[in-house]
């Protein structure tokens, strides 16, 4: 008794194209399935046909092709009756908690089947047991952690007893140590005789559970249909991110030549002046604790620093003390030499850029060009000014020529990026990224990430020579993507910078990236496999690469 | 910043009362405070909202704001009144003019002037009771109620499973409308967006809000879709559902219920038979 999908197709009302493409293949109980594929491929529409919001919620769509659920056909079932075999855990964890307490949305479905008082307590305290949030019941749901959002919302789920449970892309908003804890979950749920099916991008850190079975999707249908090893072996590297080893092993057996970037010297030993200086910097919230202490630092000309560290150790808290979001309560946040104190939001906006990470938080305007303009307009830039930054800004984001669409009808990812050259056409100095590849699959933000490293003015270009900024700040959970694209890392943890230099120096202690919740990469790890190959020479001292880059090393 | 409830759980008898008694109550009292004008009257339900508010042992910190808020919106309200006697016209008819004070300037060749009627201020005075009274006992109302508690006291109280649940729905996602609120600020302000500089008309006024508005409208109907979503995977509304709570009166909130109802009752007749009206001496 499985969940076999036949020859499954769809067809959303409104799209040109089918969705899914005649899809067939089979989820096991006992087992962890992993679906992958790039944004777009048809994933999360292939769940809503297992769970039954299509075409129950979503209706006017052409569905053909069969769902047996053990052994049921699901064309005959109505929602209340699939939600008790299959179980649902949405993207955004967020926006699945119903309830104000996490006693009352765990018994939410529950309720909903009309079952008995006495039996919905004893599930809520089984199930809380199972997941170890028995301390959490009468917790608030707005006020958990990322991680403990989504075991309740897990929670919720198999409070409902179901033989099967879906995750879309269920390590989206954690951090690393969350995430290992979450999948380790899932393979204890699996090993108990449940069928796991998770729709994730990163799949290294899936493969550490063994999935039994992966499913490699493009374009509505099913690519690749099999084990791990196999999984490796077919899917395209620049599409999908792969163990480190892998890219390794197949650019060498492609005979690829993948240059090494020239990346610029940190430029703390060049003693540039700084555009940022914390000093003695210490913040808390009104009425609250202090939740950032002492930090004193300064980001020069020509860095591009990663921000690592785990949930709440105060990243963004800090970050937006450089543009006065947040005041210090102690110490000095110099901008340009100047005290910030003085200045308002709007003033240091001219020097200092922050795109925040939704870009649905920040999108408003009728056009791309408008949106564009809102901000050099609110500085007081001259038209001319603005016209001339609209036009840089729409290339270093590769977006040239959709100057007259509105920004909300275009895909995530461009949205992402429209909402960093909304920030690009004030002309900062610096600019600052939170999670910036966030809902993004990797060929996305790998591309996104080259095209605005590679934008970044360097010590020596003058401003006239090229326009750009003059340093770029990020926060990220992606360790990878701090490897790859970073000349330094802060490593941010309990409100304070715990290390701060260039990369080979910071991520060389695993043992402290275990303490901050940062689980070492396969990446980390062959490139500390390879630091005696790559002494610094020179300007391009940055000693850190992508696994392609590695590849070709001696 | 945090948006959250104000409420705590508090041992007072205002906390342990079942929630429906608790909204008889609060129906009752307001509809009963609208039925009278008599300074005499209003000063003996001021008392009682007083009585009520200090029972609630809310703490000053937690609720500083919130008094000093209500505390200068009634005396501005009760002043704009007492100056101008607006909606005096229809409580009485003759004025009996005590003092009259004249600015000792002239603007345009008129001179202020304010002339003060024992029922100007008896007005006033009532006004500032009425004001007070519905201000505060619904002030209450969110530092005492448990968010938890709204859904299943509105289905107890007949409301439909949707309706009442909506009710939960909602106190769950007010915070969240908060945090949206306060990001899409920030990331607007990122910009150079500054709300303090408003200028032009109404209309000038509107749509200097929209970086604010639209993003959070937009975030609101995103989520809303993913919110149904969610429920319909969790078989909401596909037949008649269990409330895992549930309410049950104790003797007290019978007690607490009849005395409403008597009040309400009272103050109803009492109206109808012309007691309570405007009073002067």
């Amino acid at each position: 008794m499985t969940i076999r999908v036949t020859n499954l197709s769809y067809h959303y009302r409104n799209q040109r194209e089918r969705t899914l493409d005649g899809l067939s293949t089979e989820f096991k109980p006992g087992e962890v399935t992993l679906i992958a594929g790039a944004s777009g491929c048809g994933k999360t529409t292939l769940i809503r046909c297992i769970n039954g919001l299509i075409p129950r919620s979503y209706t006017g769509g052409e569905l053909s092709g069969a769902i047996e659920l053990f052994g049921q056909d699901t064309a005959a079932l109505t929602l209340a009756t699939i939600s008790q075999i299959i179980g649902t855990v949405l993207q955004d964890p967020e926006k699945q908690i119903v309830a104000s307490d996490v006693t009352s949305e765990i018994a939410f479905g529950l309720e909903n089947l009309g079952l008995p008082r006495d039996e919905i307590r004893e599930r809520i305290a089984h199930t809380a047991e199972l997941l170890h949030i028995s301390n959490l019941l009468t917790r608030e749901t707005f006020l958990l952690s990322g991680g403990e959002k989504q075991k309740v919302a897990l929670a919720g789920v198999l409070a409902m007893r179901p033989r099967a449970v879906l995750l879309d892309e269920p390590l989206a908003s954690l951090d690393p140590a969350s995430g290992r804890e979450a999948l380790a979950l899932m393979r204890h749920l699996a090993d108990a005789g449940i069928a796991v099916v998770i729709i994730e991008h990163r799949i290294e850190d899936v493969l550490a559970i063994h999935p039994e079975h992966c499913v490699y999707m493009s374009a509505g249908r099913i690519t690749y249909d099999g084990d791990a090893a196999g999984l490796l072996q077919s899917v395209d590297w620049r599409e999908i991110k792969l163990p480190a080893s892998v890219v390794m092993q197949r650019v060498r057996a492609a005979g690829m030549a993948v240059p090494h970037r020239a990346r610029s010297k940190s430029p703390e030993q060049v003693g540039s002046k700084s555009i940022i200086e914390y000093r003695q910097v210490g913040f808390g919230y009104a009425d609250g604790p202090e939740v950032l202490h002492d930090i004193n630092c300064a980001i020069r000309r020509g860095e591009i620093i990663a921000l690592i560290g785990p949930n709440g150790a105060g990243k963004s808290t800090l970050l937006k003390h450089a543009i006065g979001l947040n005041r210090p309560v102690r110490g000095q946040v110099l901008v340009d030499g100047v005290d910030s104190a003085a200045l308002t939001v709007a003033q240091l906006a001219r020097a200092v850029g922050f795109v925040f990470q939704s870009p649905s938080h920040m999108l408003f305007a009728p056009t791309v060009r408008e949106e564009l303009a809102f901000g050099p307009r609110n500085i007081g830039l001259d038209a001319e000014t603005i016209a001339l930054n609209t036009d840089n800004a729409l290339a270093t984001v590769a977006l040239t020529g959709t100057e007259d669409q509105p920004p909300l009808a275009l895909s995530f990812g461009q949205q992402k990026r429209i909402s960093i050259a909304s920030i690009l056409t004030m002309n900062p100095r610096i600019v600052i990224m939170d999670e910036p590849t966030a809902g993004q699959d990797y060929a996305n933000y790998t591309h996104f990430m080259d095209d605005i490293v590679s934008h970044m003015r360097t010590d020596a270009e003058s401003a006239n020579a090229k326009p750009g900024f003059e340093a770029l700040a990020f926060i990220t959970h992606d360790l990878d993507l701090a490897i790859t694209y970073a000349n330094r890392i802060m490593l941010v943890a309990d409100g304070r910078i715990v290390a701060d230099g260039a990369p080979e120096e910071v991520l060389l202690d695993t043992a402290r990236l275990e303490r901050c919740r940062i689980h070492p990469t396969s990446l980390l790890e062959a490139n500390l496999a390879a630091l005696n190959k790559t002494t610094p020479s020179g300007m391009q001292s940055h000693r850190f690469m992508s696994a392609a880059e590695l590849a070709f090393l001696a | 910043m945090l948006v959250t409830w104000k409420y705590r759980p508090r041992n007072t008898l205002m906390q342990r009362l079942d929630p429906r008694a608790r909204l008889i109550f609060f129906l009752c009292y307001l509809l009963s405070v609208f039925m009278f004008w008599d300074v005499r009257v209003l000063s003996g339900f001021l008392v009682i909202t007083l009585l009520t508010v200090l029972s609630a042992k809310l703490s000053w910190k937690d609720t500083r704001q919130t008094w000093l808020l209500l505390g200068s919106f009634t005396t501005f309200y009760a002043l704009i009144t007492f100056i101008t006697g607006r909606a005096g016209n229809n409580l009485y008819q003759t004025e009996h003019i005590i003092a009259v004070l004249q600015a000792p300037f002239v603007v345009l060749g008129w001179q202020p002037t304010v002339a003060i009627s024992i029922e100007q201020v008896f007005l006033a005075l009532s006004q500032f009771s009425r004001v007070s009274s519905i201000a505060a006992i619904t002030l209450l109302i969110p530092y005492t109620f448990d968010p938890a508690m709204y859904g299943v006291t509105f289905r107890q109280l007949g409301l439909p499973d949707k309706l009442a649940f909506a009710l939960d729905l909602t106190m769950r996602f007010v915070p969240s409308l908060g945090r949206d609120f306060a990001m899409t600020m920030d990331a607007q302000k990122a910009r150079g967006y500054e709300m303090e500089r408003r200028s032009g008309g109404l209309l000038g006024q509107v749509r200097k809000l929209t970086p604010l508005l639209v993003p959070v409208v937009i975030h609101s109907i995103i989520s809303g879709e993913e919110i149904t979503d969610a429920m319909d995977l969790r078989a909401f509304g596909t037949q008649p559902r269990t409330w895992l709570r549930r309410l049950s009166y104790a003797r007290r909130d019978y007690i607490v219920i009849a005395v409403s109802l008597i009040l309400l009752a009272t103050s109803v007749a009492a109206n109808l038979s012309g007691l309570g009206r405007f009073w002067a001496p």
